[in-house]
């Protein structure tokens, strides 16, 4: 069963920041409405600002403090969601932009079927839209 | 009955290997395998005929014409229809959208109501949401049982106001209820149900409601989503009560590309077209046209030529099985699927929606995983060469007030054996054991 690797499992039984945050910055819901799939995804963000660097060069674009989440949905999508809340922390918009699709296939183990891909990048494309509603 | 190895036989995509196993295909409910006779007639038109039809008075182009016109006698023989009637389209939503857009738009008005159920397609929901949306009409929605029968009757509930429920939303006035509850003021102007459940594979009791419906408003008009009927049984329209009926060619082993819509040419004749362009027209001058006659003012442009003469081959397979013999291979199916998935209920493995009785059901299969989600059963599933959907089934509000997201769904047709139900039972007794 190669489309369900170890880590998809792990994360799917115990998915990492499920819930919800008191004090997010934005709150995004996304859907696969064909099959009935649902995520809440809550987030804080903030500015980058790495201390040692000279002023001109550090990094002002905005980034991911924290993500939560919650939602229904079938193993691969949960454990993509679990697993993206966990890579997210200290993502720019363009960061995520580059880590793409392609990324999310990287991160469910290099293997998902094409007719799942709508499951694996739903809160992807939570994400996307969060900061695509920020700007 | 027929010989099922034979005709799996006849199937060549069923020799198929998927992740090292045989196909198991349960999706003909979405779209149908094709014998090799569909294929050949399609193959053997691009190789010695392809010509357009109508307009050539050479020799290829008159075969071709000839082909297309044989086809169409064909689909009217099959459900008791005159050639007239029939009007290619690609699809049985397009069908539809073709009876929303040239009859509903004349006829419809502010103060009618169009009458559909909860069992619907969502080829069948949507065009009459957006008619009723841009009339004022009221769109009306028969409820469903917990069995996912339609509820014919008002239900003991003391006060009789709550009989059906009212939503508004975006300019659209709807009412959900029991069938009585909404034909009672007479103000329906338009049915439209399916003679198959595409999910549940519930079959309405069409002569009771229609017998019901035309004693409370004489003149309305009644359409049928024959999409999950045409292909599994023998359906004629002399008998049916329709003035409309749709379906798909794709699902009764015909080419992709190829649907039907079936009207009285009373109707029909009255009609204006759908679509404008070429071969729909009789005279054309700078500053307008005139329309041909059925069924040519509704297909304008180049139709599917080579599909729809594969659709003919298809309607002589299905002649050839014999549409009684069909349904009783299917019913047999169903019987026994239910039957070996009862027990897998009983033991808490799965849960079933749908009607028990098989005389009221059709070769749908829709069930559960208990604690796995449907996308993910069928992925399983599909890892051991078994193909089923998952999903709402482009019926979402039928899915959704079952109280899940999504249900797997397996459907059956004339290839399919009692050896791969056993098959799909063992294999989703795997299912849990993947996310243990």
């Amino acid at each position: 069963m190669s489309d369900y690797k170890d880590i998809i499992i792990d994360h799917y039984k115990n998915p990492r920041n499920f819930g919800s945050l008191d004090d997010a910055d934005i709150n995004m819901d996304e859907s696969n409405a064909s099959c009935g799939d649902m995520i809440q995804i809550q987030v804080k963000i903030g500015t980058r600002k790495e201390p040692g660097l000279p002023r001109s060069v550090r990094n002002e674009d905005e980034v991911i403090k924290e993500m939560k989440w919650r939602g229904v949905g079938c193993a691969i999508s949960t454990a993509a969601a679990s697993m993206l809340s966990e890579k997210i922390v200290g993502m720019s918009k363009k960061e995520l932009e580059d880590f793409g699709e392609n990324g999310i296939v990287e991160m469910l183990g290099g293997e998902v079927n094409a007719g799942r891909m709508k499951c694996a990048t739903l809160a992807f494309r939570g994400l996307l839209k969060i900061f695509e509603t920020h700007e | 009955m027929f010989d099922v190895e034979k005709v799996r036989n006849d199937f060549p995509i069923l020799k198929r290997k998927i992740h090292g196993h045989d196909l198991v295909f349960l999706d003909s409910g979405a779209t149908s395998q094709k014998p090799e006779s569909v294929i050949k007639a399609m193959d053997d038109f691009y190789r010695n005929t392809n010509a357009n039809i109508h307009r050539g008075v050479y020799e290829l182009s008159v075969e071709s014409t000839g082909l297309v016109d044989e086809a169409r006698e064909k689909v009217a023989n099959f459900i008791g229809a005159r050639p007239e009637e029939i009007i290619f389209t690609r699809n049985a939503s397009e069908s539809l959208n073709l009876i929303m857009y040239s009859w509903g738009r004349d006829n419809i008005k502010k103060e009618d109501a169009v009458l559909i159920s909860k069992l619907e397609h969502h080829s069948n929901l949507v065009p009459w949401q957006e008619l009723c949306r841009e009339t004022g009409a009221e769109l009306r929605i028969i409820d469903v049982d917990g069995e996912g029968k339609l509820i014919v009757k008002n239900q003991k509930i003391k006060n009789s106001k709550t009989q059906s429920e009212v939503f508004i939303e975006n300019g659209l006035r709807v009412r959900l209820g029991s069938l009585e509850s909404l034909i009672a003021d007479g103000k329906v102007k338009l049915f439209s149900v399916t003679g198959v459940s595409n999910v549940l594979g519930t079959i309405p009791d069409l002569a009771g409601m229609l017998t019901a419906i035309k004693r409370k408003a004489q003149n309305a008009t009644v359409v049928v989503d024959a999409s999950q009927m045409v292909p599994h049984m023998k359906v004629d329209v002399k008998t049916l009560g329709a003035d409309f009926i749709a379906f798909s060619g794709h699902k009764m082993l015909g080419p992709t590309g190829t649907g039907v819509l079936w009207g009285r040419k009373e109707i029909l004749s009255k009609m204006r077209p759908f679509l404008y362009g070429g071969d729909m027209i009789g005279e054309v001058k700078i500053t307008g046209a005139t329309w041909a006659d059925i069924p040519s003012r509704f297909e304008a442009g180049t139709p599917d030529i080579a599909g729809i003469i594969g659709l003919g081959a298809a309607v002589d397979y299905l002649e050839n099985l014999g549409m009684d013999n069909v349904r009783e291979h299917e019913k047999e199916l169903i019987k026994y699927a239910l039957e070996r998935m009862s027990k897998l209920e009983e033991e808490g493995l799965v849960k079933l929606y749908g009607p028990r009785d098989i005389e009221e059901r059709g070769g749908a299969l829709a069930f559960n995983v208990i604690g796995v989600h449907p996308h993910d059963a069928a992925q399983v599933l599909d890892s051991f060469g078994i193909a089923v959907r998952s999903g709402q089934h482009c019926a979402a509000p039928l899915v959704m007030s079952f109280g899940v997201p999504a249900m797997v769904r397996a459907t059956f047709y004339v290839y399919n054996t009692k050896k791969e139900i056993d098959y799909l039972v063992s294999k989703i007794r795997e299912i849990p054991k993947v996310f243990a």
